[in-house]
């Protein structure tokens, strides 16, 4: 492993710690970047890096802070921080830093666009690039945004400590799309840019979100949707590292331990009666799942699932899933016909759009425009993995069906 | 740290036939969290004020200033009041703002105040 790859490892756990003493990201992110360099320049690589790079780290940043401190004499007044480093010592009720800064960044005096964000930044360690595509919105805004959710967390005073539990409820919606975002970024990290163990660690911290608020039906769902993917992760790859869809993936490569998990959670949920998206989502997932347990996949019940799911998050990518989902019940030609209702200009020119619009196609028998459709998202940034399978069915297509001009 | 909350209500809910009781039962409100952070040994201080009617103010444009008779922002809540208070987290700010008895429509904004220099 590369000493690059292995800071960045080690980013989000050093960067938790630090913030929960420090109280102020900026200046933790600058610390560690300060450490960072200074190991790289400095050739030797200690035994326990992380440890390393949180001790330095720290140094750095009391010595920006006392470096301030001398310029702001107001700043005096502020506890000093062997004070602040005894908190780490009390019980926790959440016994997990990096979850704790989760729940912290997640604070309602944050603005709502802003919360998942910041722990998408600080905590999970994701590009700023990598967050503004998951919220569909441009680097500058993203940029910006956490810029000013920072701010107000330093300027603010807002506190480190978690609420009592009561209090929980209201960041639950923020924590859990943290939670969503960071697996969909992992799930989709073609280029290797992000922590190769982050699906992992965001599958520990949605069951321990679970465990915690085993009171919430959401977070249930949430943690069964997650690992329900994550059961998948083995089978998803072929031995060229080509994509495999989920209809064709082999089962046996399936974690059905995790599958049973999921099955658990989504039981527990069920309970409550008070159903929602998350656990909508699971249930597509579990529905899939049978497959092996079945031989089919009832895609009925998979398009019911979805319809139910439309009218609590209407969004564009929701609709063309259950437009690949109605191709199956009712045939091609519905399914086109979903796909040609979808307003937005961004849904219609995404790769997702496209491949999809190459099953109907294929579906029809409209070899040529079904090719079109997948060279148009060939032409786009597809990640390997994707990029191989669509070369291999663009291959078939032009082998199988010659172009009639 | 020190947080002011200002409270902005409309006024208009104490002219009504139950005004008077309202209004008492609003500043009972007041005693009994002045109490509680007496209390809890939190340093605190604050006002009352006159009705926004009886506000004049002087609006700045580059360097040239009008009169205006009556608040700044034309709202149907007007600043009535403001405490500051003395607490470690914008948190414990937020949980004294929310006992803060408002009646009717109205906001109360917490702002962290800017330490003096020395």
């Amino acid at each position: 492993m590369s000493l690059a790859r292995e800071i960045a490892d080690a980013r989000p756990r050093v960067i938790s710690a630090l913030a929960v003493q420090l109280r102020d990201f900026d200046l933790v992110e600058d610390a560690f970047a300060d450490a960072a360099e200074k190991l790289i320049e400095g050739g030797d690589v200690p035994d326990r890096l992380t440890s390393w790079l949180f001790v330095v780290a720290k140094r750095k940043a009391l010595d920006a802070m006392r470096g301030r401190a001398a310029q702001d004499r107001a700043l005096q007044k502020s506890a000093p921080v062997e004070e602040m480093a005894d908190i780490l010592t009390l019980p926790e009720p959440i016994a997990d830093e990096r979850l704790r800064l989760i729940f912290i960044c997640c604070h309602p005096a944050i603005a709502l666009e802003a919360r998942t964000a910041l722990a998408l930044k600080v905590i999970c360690g994701l590009p700023v690039g990598v967050i503004a595509r998951l919220f569909v919105t441009s680097e500058a805004t993203m940029y910006q945004r956490i810029t000013r959710a920072k701010a107000k967390v330093r300027d603010a005073g807002i506190a480190f400590e978690l609420p009592e539990r009561k209090a929980w409820g209201e960041r639950l919606e923020a924590v859990l799309l943290t939670l969503e975002l960071a697996y969909t970024a992992a799930y989709q990290d073609a280029a290797g840019e992000l922590d190769p163990e982050l699906s992992g660690e965001v599958a520990r911290l949605a069951a321990m979100v679970a465990e915690l608020l085993p009171e919430e039906p959401e977070a249930l769902g949430l943690a069964a949707l997650v690992w329900l993917a994550r059961s998948r992760e083995a089978a998803r790859v072929d031995a060229d590292g080509a994509m495999v869809p989920l209809s064709q993936q082999d089962v046996c490569k399936w974690d059905f331990a995790a599958i049973e998990q999921a099955r658990l959670w989504l039981e527990g949920a069920a309970k409550f009666g008070a159903s929602g998206p998350y656990q909508v989502m699971a249930a597509i997932q579990l529905t899939h799942a049978r497959r092996a347990y079945d031989g089919k996949t009832d895609w009925g019940a998979v398009l019911a699932l979805y319809d139910v799911l439309m009218g609590m998050r209407p969004a564009p990518m929701v609709g063309l899933n259950r437009a690949v989902a109605l191709e199956k019940v009712e045939g091609a030609k519905a399914g086109l016909e979903a796909l040609d209702a979808i307003e937005g200009s961004r849904i219609r020119s995404s790769r997702p759009y496209r491949v999809a619009r190459a099953q109907m196609y294929s579906g029809l028998g409209q070899w040529d425009a079904a090719r079109c459709e997948l060279e148009q998202a060939l032409d786009q940034d597809v990640p390997r993995a994707e990029r191989l399978f669509l070369k291999r069915k663009l291959k078939e297509l032009r082998q199988n069906h010659r172009p009639t001009s | 740290m020190q947080y002011m909350l200002l409270i902005n209500e409309d006024e208009s809910i104490y002219e009504g036939d139950d005004g008077a009781k309202l209004m008492e039962e609003t500043l009972a409100g007041h005693m009994a969290l002045a109490q509680a952070w007496a209390e809890k040994g939190v340093a605190f201080s604050g006002e009352r004020l006159k009705p926004g009617s009886t506000a004049t103010t002087i609006k700045w444009n580059a360097g040239s200033h009008t009169l205006h008779d009556g608040p700044f922002a034309e709202t149907h809540e007007e600043l009535g009041g403001f405490y500051i208070i003395d607490v470690p987290s914008l948190d414990e700010a937020l949980e004294w703002a929310k006992q803060i008895p408002v009646p009717g429509k109205g906001a109360v904004e917490v702002r962290p105040i800017w330490p003096m220099e020395g």
